[in-house]
C-alpha cells in the first residue's frame, strides 16, 4: 500500500473516530552490511525497514499509536490504540499540532553516489582493512569484527494541520575490532569512521592501522596504587562522559525533577572555559537536520555559555511548559517511540591547545583512553560514576607503561568546575561530541 | 502467519544459488509501554511490529535479509537478492515441512490484550502510592509498564515449521530520594514470562516500598572505599557477576570465532570447586524462558561450568558449524531485524552449602554488595565491570555504613577462581541483556558469593 494512500485513509478513519488533529510521521531505512573475517566475507547483510507512527488529538489529549505493517487491518489498530492511550494520559498539557515553519535551512545528507555504492566496493574495502590491520604487527593476532555498511532512508513528518517535512539522508561507514597478544596478555583495539558523501571518503587503512595500534599500545598493560590523579582524557572517553551528562539539559528530564540543574538557569554551573553548544547545522555531522522530529525548524543554541547555564534543550510541550520557544530539539528514536527531547549536534567548545600539549604539561598523571560500563556505571541523575579504565601513565609530561584493572569515579557536575583544559581534537562522530580534556584530579582505584 | 506453499517457494528460491541451508523467521509483536512519573501517566504508546528476517548459509558464510512486506512476491524478491551473494550451483535440497507441535510450558492465562489500560494504570497508581508513602524523603516517582505478545513463525530447509506465542509483562518501579543537594533513586522492576495473572497476584506495594527503601538507603550512604577488598555479593542480580565474567564468554558468538578466553577449555578447571552453573531456558514461566528458541529448536537446561570445571558452551546453528558441536537451544534474536546468534536464557550459580550470616560473620573488612546495575564484558580479555547501586561496608563480621555507585572489576577466569564460598540462597532476578543480535529478556541467578579480593572503584575525597 502505498504510504500517501495509507495516510489519507487513516485521516479519514481518525476524524471519524473523534480527533481533532492528526500527524503521521513515516520513516524508511535501507541497508547493506558486510563483515568479513579470515580474508572473506563472513556475513553478508541486507535489510529494507518501513514503520509509521500516528499521533493525534483526542478529547483534548495526544495518544500515539505505530505500526510496520502497512496494509488497511493496521488503520483500524492505529486509531483504536491512539484513542485508548489518549483516554489514559493525565498529564494536561493542552498540545496542539505544528502547522510548519515558512522557512527551514537547507541542509545536505543525502549523496547519490553513496546510494550507488555496490556490496562489491564494500566487500573490497573490509578485506583491505583486515588485510592491513594483520600485516601492521604479529602481535595482532586476530580480528574480532570488520564491517563496512552503507545506509540510506527517508523520513516525512505529515498533519492536518498542513505540515510537511521530508528529508533523505546517505550513511557510509567501516570499522574494525581486533585483538593483538604477546603470549601473556590480550588486548582490543577499535576503530570507525564514516561519511554521507562518497566512499573514498572513508580512508580503510588508516582505521586499521589506528585500531592495530590501539591494541598493540595497551600491551604489558597492569594496574596501579589506589589514589588521586590529575586525569587527560581523550576525545572518546571525554564524549562518553559528556553524553551522560547531556540528559540533563534536557527540558524533559528538567520538567520531571530528575535534572540538578532544574531551576538553574543564569546560574554559574561549570568552570568559565566551559561551552557547550548544540549546532544542527554543521557540515559533515551526522545530526544534521533542517526540521526536528515534529517538523518545528532546529537552530544553533547556545546551551552554556562560559559556564553559565544559558537554555535547556526542548521540544515544543516543554518550552512551553517551562514558559519558552521551542529550541528544535524534539527527539524520536524511532517511529515506535513518543517523542522526547534530544540534541543533534552537541559539542563541548575546543580550546586551542593540542592533545600532546595537554599531556607534555602533566607532570604526573594517566592518559585514559577507553572508558567500559557506561551503561550501568554513570548515575545521570546524581552525576557519580564510577567506570573501568585503561589508559597510561603520565610522567614528567610523557607517556609511560600502559594501566588497565583501574576504576575512575567521580561526579560529573564536579567534573565541570574541574577541568585545568580543553584541547583543539574536536571530532565529530555522534550526536555528542567532546575534545580531549584535563581534570584536575579523580579517584583511581587499583591495587 | 503465512501460508506453507509460500514458505516453501521463499525458501527455495534462498538456496537457487547453492547454499546449504535457509530459514524464514516471521514476526508479528503488538507491544504496550506506559509510563507514569508522579501518579500522573504522562506517556502511552503501543503499536505493532511486523517484519520478516530471512537467513541463508552455505559454510560458514551467512547472509541475512530482512522486510516488512510479506506479499509471497516481495519474499521471494528478498530472498533471490540475498543468495545473489552466494555464488554456486543449487544443490538441489529436497525438504519436507513438517509442523513441529509442541506443548506450551509457560502458561499464559490473561493475554495482555485482554485487559485494557485503565486497570494497568490502576497498578501503576498502586506503585506510586506505596513508594511515595514511604518517606518524606521520596519526592519522586517514575512506574513504566510494558507487555507484549510476540508471535513467530520459524521454518528452514531442514524441515522445521514451528509458531510460538510469547508474552510478557514488567513494572518498574523508580523511587527518587531528595535531600538539599542530591538525588538518588532506587529500582525494582519485577517481570514475568506468561499473562497477566502475574500482576493480578503481584504484591506491588511491597516491591515499591523496596525501591523506596533502597533509594533513601543510596541517598543517605557515602561513597566506597577504593582498592582491592573482599566483596560479598547478594543472591539475585548479583548473578550479574557471572552473566559478565563468564556467561558472555561461553557464547558461540565469541567462542565459535576463537576470540573468547574459555575457547578450547571444555573439562578444564576454569573456576573455584565451588562453582557450578546453568542456563536454563525451560525453567517455567521465567523471564528469560523460551519454548523454542529464534531458529525454532527447544530449550534446555545446560550445564556450563561443575565443580570448577568447563562443561559446555551456549551455541547456535552457525556457531555449531565452525565448533563442530550441536546446537543449544540458545539461538535468539530482539526482533526480526537481527540474525540470531548464541545467547544466555536464564543464567545461575548453583546453591552451596554457607549460611548468608556465616558469610558476613567471616569478612574482618570488605563490603556486601547488595542491589547492582548493569555491567559489561570485554570477551577477549575477559575484563568485566559490573556496578553496585546499594552497598554496605562490613566491619568485623558485622554490616556497617552504606555505600553507593562503586563499580567492581576483575577478570572472568580470576574472579571465578576466588570465589571461596557460596551461599545456600539461591534466586533469580531479571533484566536485559544487549549483544549482537539485539536486547533479549535474561534472568540472573545465584546465592551470595564470597569473591576473596576484586577491585573496588570507589571514591577518595580530595583532601
Amino acid at each position: 500500500m502505498e504510504i500517501k494512500d495509507f495516510q489519507s485513509k487513516l485521516f479519514a478513519k481518525g476524524k471519524k473516530k473523534g480527533f481533532r488533529e492528526m500527524e503521521t510521521y513515516y520513516s524508511a531505512t535501507k541497508s547493506t552490511t558486510v563483515n568479513v573475517l579470515d580474508h572473506e566475507v563472513k556475513n553478508f547483510a541486507i535489510t529494507e525497514q518501513r514503520g509509521i507512527s500516528f499521533r493525534g488529538i483526542y478529547k483534548e489529549k495526544m495518544g500515539y499509536s505505530y505500526t510496520e505493517k502497512i496494509d488497511e487491518t493496521s488503520i483500524e489498530l492505529l486509531v483504536a490504540e491512539a484513542m485508548e492511550n489518549a483516554e489514559s494520559i493525565e498529564m494536561d498539557d493542552k498540545e496542539e499540532l505544528y502547522a510548519g515553519a515558512d522557512y527551514y535551512e537547507s541542509v545536505n545528507q543525502y549523496s547519490q553516489a553513496a546510494s550507488n555504492l555496490s556490496p562489491k566496493e564494500l566487500i573490497g574495502a573490509a578485506i583491505a582493512m583486515e588485510n592491513t590491520a594483520l600485516q601492521v604487527s604479529p602481535f595482532v593476532k586476530r580480528v574480532i569484527q570488520c564491517s563496512a555498511v552503507k545506509g540510506e532512508g527517508e523520513t516525512i513528518i505529515a498533519n492536518t494541520k498542513g505540515l510537511y517535512c521530508t528529508a533523505k539522508y546517505t550513511n557510509l561507514s567501516a570499522g574494525i575490532y581486533l585483538m593483538a597478544s604477546d603470549g601473556g596478555q590480550t588486548t582490543t583495539g577499535y576503530e570507525s569512521d564514516f561519511t554521507w558523501k562518497e566512499f573514498v571518503a572513508i580512508d580503510s587503512r588508516v582505521i586499521a592501522e589506528k585500531a592495530a595500534q590501539e591494541a598493540l599500545s595497551k600491551l604489558g598493560a597492569n594496574s596501579i596504587e589506589t589514589g588521586n590523579y590529575p586525569i587527560v582524557l581523550r576525545y572518546d572517553t571525554a564524549t562518553q562522559l559528556l553524553n551522560a551528562f547531556t540528559s540533563n539539559l534536557s527540558g524533559e528530564v528538567v520538567e520531571k525533577g530528575f535534572s540538578r540543574l532544574q531551576g538553574k538557569l543564569g546560574e554559574k554551573i561549570a568552570g568559565a572555559n566551559i561551552t557547550i553548544l548544540d549546532d544542527p547545522f554543521m557540515e559533515d555531522a551526522p545530526g544534521v537536520a533542517a526540521f526536528d522530529a515534529e517538523g518545528y525548524p532546529t537552530r544553533k543554541n547556545e546551551l552554556v555559555q562560559e559556564g553559565i547555564l544559558l537554555s535547556f534543550m526542548h521540544n515544543r510541550k516543554t518550552a512551553k511548559n517551562a514558559g519558552r520557544e521551542s529550541t528544535g530539539n524534539a527527539a524520536k528514536s524511532s517511529y515506535s517511540a513518543s517523542l522526547s527531547v534530544g540534541p543533534h549536534n552537541l559539542y563541548l567548545q575546543p580550546g586551542q591547545t593540542t592533545l600532546s600539549e595537554l599531556i607534555t604539561e602533566t607532570e604526573t598523571g594517566i592518559f585514559i583512553v577507553e572508558l567500559q560500563g557506561t551503561n550501568a556505571g554513570i548515575n545521570a541523575v546524581s552525576g557519580d560514576f564510577s567506570l573501568s579504565a585503561i589508559g597510561f601513565l603520565i610522567e614528567n609530561g610523557k607517556l609511560g607503561r600502559p594501566i588497565n584493572q583501574i576504576t575512575l569515579a567521580g561526579n560529573l557536575y564536579e567534573v565541570l568546575h574541574n577541568i585545568e583544559a580543553i584541547a583543539n581534537d574536536l571530532r565529530i562522530k555522534g550526536t555528542v561530541s567532546s575534545p580531549s580534556i584535563k581534570i584536575k584530579s579523580l579517584t583511581v582505584s587499583g591495587k | 502467519m503465512l501460508a506453507e506453499r509460500t514458505i516453501e517457494n521463499v525458501l527455495n528460491a534462498a538456496i537457487e544459488t547453492g547454499g546449504d541451508f535457509a530459514e524464514i523467521f516471521v514476526e508479528d509483536k503488538i507491544s504496550n509501554s506506559l509510563n507514569m512519573i508522579g501518579g500522573i501517566v504522562d506517556k502511552a504508546v503501543s503499536g505493532r511490529d511486523f517484519g520478516i528476517g530471512i537467513r541463508i548459509f552455505k559454510g560458514f558464510f551467512s547472509v541475512y535479509a530482512y522486510t516488512n512486506d510479506d506479499s509471497e512476491n516481495n519474499l521471494i524478491k528478498v530472498a533471490r537478492s540475498a543468495a545473489q551473494a552466494i555464488t554456486g550451483q543449487n544443490q538441489d535440497i529436497v525438504f519436507d515441512l513438517r509442523k513441529n507441535i509442541f506443548k506450551n510450558a509457560h502458561e499464559i492465562k490473561i493475554m495482555p490484550n485482554s485487559i485494557g489500560k485503565k486497570q494497568k494504570i490502576q497498578w501503576m497508581r498502586r506503585a506510586h502510592a506505596a513508594a511515595i508513602g514511604y518517606d518524606s524523603v521520596i519526592t519522586q516517582t517514575n512506574i513504566a509498564f510494558t507487555d507484549s505478545m510476540q508471535h513467530v513463525l520459524i521454518a528452514n530447509t531442514q524441515g522445521v515449521l514451528a509458531e510460538d506465542m510469547r508474552s510478557r509483562n514488567r513494572l518498574a518501579i523508580s523511587a527518587m530520594a531528595t535531600n538539599v543537594s542530591e538525588k538518588e533513586t532506587g529500582f525494582v522492576g519485577p517481570g514475568y514470562f506468561g499473562g497477566l495473572e502475574y500482576m493480578e497476584q503481584l504484591d506491588i506495594e511491597a516491591y515499591a516500598r523496596e525501591a523506596a527503601r533502597s533509594g533513601k538507603a543510596i541517598l543517605n550512604a557515602s561513597f566506597a572505599p577504593s582498592g582491592q577488598l573482599p566483596v560479598l555479593i547478594d543472591n539475585g542480580f548479583g548473578g550479574v557477576l557471572f552473566h559478565e565474567a563468564c556467561g558472555h564468554g561461553l557464547e558461540a558468538t565469541s567462542v565459535a570465532y576463537k576470540t573468547s578466553i574459555f575457547t578450547d577449555r571444555l573439562e578444564e578447571m576454569v573456576a573455584s570447586p565451588l562453582v557450578t552453573a546453568y542456563d536454563d531456558g525451560t525453567m517455567v514461566n521465567t523471564w528469560g524462558s523460551l519454548n523454542i528458541d529464534d531458529e525454532g529448536m527447544a530449550t534446555q537446561r545446560n550445564l556450563l561450568i561443575e565443580n570448577g570445571v568447563l562443561k559446555g558452551y551456549l551455541i547456535d546453528k552457525l556457531g555449531g558449524r565452525r565448533m563442530k558441536m550441536a546446537p543449544t537451544g540458545s539461538g535468539r534474536r530482539e526482533s526480526y531485524r537481527y540474525a540470531p546468534t548464541s545467547r544466555m536464557n536464564n543464567t545461575y550459580i548453583a546453591a552451596g552449602q554457607s549460611t548468608p550470616e556465616e558469610m558476613i560473620a567471616s569478612i574482618e573488612f570488605g563490603v556486601y554488595a547488595k542491589y547492582m546495575g548493569g555491567g559489561s564484558v570485554n570477551t577477549a580479555t575477559g575484563d568485566y565491570n559490573f556496578n553496585v547501586r546499594e552497598g554496605y561496608v562490613i566491619r568485623h563480621g558485622k554490616i556497617a555504613e552504606a555505600i553507593k555507585g562503586a563499580t567492581l572489576i576483575g577478570n572472568g577466569m580470576d574472579t571465578l577462581q576466588k570465589i571461596d564460598m557460596v551461599g545456600n540462597n539461591l534466586k533469580h532476578e531479571i533484566g536485559m541483556c544487549g549483544s549482537v543480535s539485539g536486547i533479549v529478556p535474561v534472568t540472573v541467578g545465584q546465592p551470595m558469593l564470597r569473591v576473596a579480593k576484586l577491585t573496588v572503584g570507589g571514591r577518595k575525597e580530595d583532601k
